[in-house]
């Protein structure tokens, strides 16, 4: 499965073409994509925790609508990015640990969505409940991490000097 | 040059020691990245008429939370350019890098006409469901295009041949 991932022709362009339009704009398309999933729902986070109170709690929910733009491109860019260098990726630990905490990150939204925006009672009433500001906690530890984690990718040789202090490289 | 190097040179000493320090520098370059994204990018976006439901103004006491963000930035931005071993041109000589700190001036100048002319007034005056002034509407395209562009050129600061091919040089 791996190995016909990688061998695509679409994932042989990425990989070695010496175009901008391949490794590196798909890269960045992937940084920008990230700055705006993380950065919005940052800000949803902060305003549920109580700064900026002047954004009213209702006018919040719109803003998931850019958080799905960004994570749209990141699933695309994250998509051929991972075709790229299959085998490199899926024997990663820090990959799979990133997954994880992006899905848990957009399970969170589509629950503060559900759970607590849908409440129009207490969200009109400017009222933050303890679902809301406990999910609002959570989106924030897990967008974090997520980040963390995902950066970790680029760094295989130190985490693995983590995961395992004895073995020499 | 030569002087700034020796000035900073206890940095790439210290960078050099510690494989850790890289990494995490990154990691609070990105969240940095992100929170600016996710403030002004958003800001940018209400005044250009998005999310009408938002007083301007409410953005107001978010703007500090993206400045300690950017002074974040800027820190571990010259632990990159002065901690690398690949040597002080890296950096300095690199067509994406310089790209991308003249996109932070032109962000900066951007900012200061926003700041010291009536526009923050006028902005953060703007109710919810009203409209920014045109002028305005310029600054919050300019920002955007700038941002994006400081993330593009900084991620491709890595892969600066494939943008020199693509400009033929």
């Amino acid at each position: 499965m791996l190995d016909y991932l990688q061998n695509l022709a679409l994932a042989e362009w990425v990989r070695t073409s010496p175009s901008i339009f391949a490794y590196t704009m798909i890269l960045t398309l992937h940084a920008v994509g990230l700055a705006v999933v993380v950065g919005v729902n940052t800000l949803i986070a902060f305003r549920l925790l109580g700064l900026a109170r002047g954004i009213p709690l209702a006018s919040l929910s719109e803003l998931y609508g850019v958080v799905w733009v960004g994570f749209s491109v990141n699933l695309a860019s994250g998509f051929l990015l991972f075709i790229a260098e299959a085998h490199d990726m899926a024997t990663m630990v820090a990959f799979w640990g990133k997954l994880f905490f992006v899905a848990a990150g957009m399970v969170t939204a589509v629950l503060l969505k559900r759970l607590y925006f849908s409440d129009v009672m207490n969200v009109s009433a400017g009222v933050v409940t303890r679902t809301g500001r406990n999910l609002a906690i959570a989106s924030l530890a897990f967008w974090l991490l997520a980040l963390i984690i995902g950066r970790l990718t680029g760094y295989p040789d130190l985490v693995d000097g983590w995961l395992h202090p004895g073995r020499s490289y | 040059m030569a002087d700034f190097y020796s000035q900073w040179g206890f940095l790439q000493t210290f960078v050099n020691a510690h494989d850790w320090v890289w990494p995490v520098c990154e990691m609070v370059h990105y969240i940095g990245m992100s929170l600016v994204v996710g403030i002004i990018g958003l800001l940018d976006l209400r005044i250009l008429g998005l999310f009408k439901s938002i007083p301007c103004g409410a953005f107001r006491p978010l703007v500090p939370v993206a400045m300690t963000a950017f002074a974040g930035n800027l820190l571990t931005g010259i632990v990159f350019v002065t901690g690398t071993n690949q040597g002080p041109g890296f950096y300095l000589d690199n067509l994406s890098f310089q790209l991308k700190l003249l996109c932070l001036l032109l962000a900066f100048a951007n900012l200061i006409i926003f700041q010291f002319s009536d526009l923050e007034e006028k902005v953060y005056a703007t109710p919810a469901g009203g409209s920014a002034p045109r002028s305005a509407k310029v600054v919050a395209v300019v920002s955007l295009v700038l941002w994006v562009s400081i993330i593009f050129f900084g991620r491709m600061l890595m892969y600066n041949d494939t943008l020199l091919l693509l400009l033929g040089m």
